[in-house]
């Protein structure tokens, strides 16, 4: 019961964060997004990735709430919450698909224990994917400090 | 089969934001969604064979996910600078105005 509740609660809050108009509530719709799938990964048995999705979400959600603050034009007119309540239906008729073809019935198996183990053996991979995280966000400051720069002169 | 469909249905909702979305930032949303469509079919399908390696190299796919996103809200924000507006149509109409008049 508790899978199908958190499947339909994914489905709608990715229609919601797909099709409102305002900037920041799509982007508190897609941390609900996040949320969900962390709770999935949770019953399903696999904590080390709802930890993961829940760490990489919040990081990627802050900088979201910036540049939707940033970027993001003011509707002209407020947002009706009869289109509100049509996109709450629309996710949850989307998800009935996933609950009756799919999602019934899955025991995930808990696999905590090789975790570990299996982290410790690719820890060259994990250096290797830190450094190219943190070399990838340096470019990105970069390009909007060369910008920047090359804006004023 | 478990949540295959789940993640299918995620999968083509971001496809259909990524079509027919005009704001650079809900581009930026549709393509959040496809990669947690991805990461959710990647995981259950591991979590349902017990195999720890399954969610070590999951950190593989939340790390790329995110050095994407970090270069693609970069790319956002000078566009959007540039241009003045983050509406992919007006991008487009002013990329033809620029064009046309270094064309002239």
């Amino acid at each position: 019961m508790i899978l199908e509740i958190i499947s339909i609660g994914l489905i709608i809050s990715a229609c919601l964060a797909l099709f409102l108009d305002e900037m920041v509530y799509s982007v508190a719709a897609l941390a609900g997004t996040f949320l969900f799938t962390a709770l999935l990964y949770i019953v399903n048995g696999s904590d080390f990735a709802a930890i993961f999705q829940f760490v990489v979400g919040v990081g990627t959600l802050a900088i979201l709430f910036l540049s939707g603050e940033m970027l993001g034009n003011k509707p002209t007119k407020k947002a009706s919450s009869k289109k509100t309540f049509a996109l709450i239906g629309l996710g949850a008729v989307l998800s009935l698909p996933a609950i009756f073809l799919s999602v019934s019935g899955s025991t995930g198996t808990t696999s905590d224990a090789f975790f570990g183990d299996a982290l410790w053996n690719l820890r060259g991979v994990d250096v290797v994917i830190q450094s190219l995280v943190v070399l990838t966000v340096a470019l990105g400051i970069a390009i909007i400090l060369y910008e920047r720069r090359s804006g004023e002169k | 089969m478990d949540f295959v469909i789940l993640s299918l249905v995620m999968l083509t909702l971001g496809i259909y934001g990524l079509l027919t979305n005009r704001q650079l930032l809900k581009v930026f949303i549709s393509v959040e969604l496809i990669a947690t469509a991805a990461t959710l079919n990647f995981v259950m399908l591991i979590s349902s064979t017990g195999q720890g390696l399954g969610q070590a190299i999951l950190i593989l796919a939340f790390s790329t996910d995110t050095a994407v996103s970090a270069v693609i809200l970069a790319l956002l924000v000078i566009v959007s600078k540039k241009y003045g507006t983050s509406n992919i149509s007006e991008i487009l109409k002013m990329q033809g105005k620029v064009e046309s008049e270094a064309e002239a």
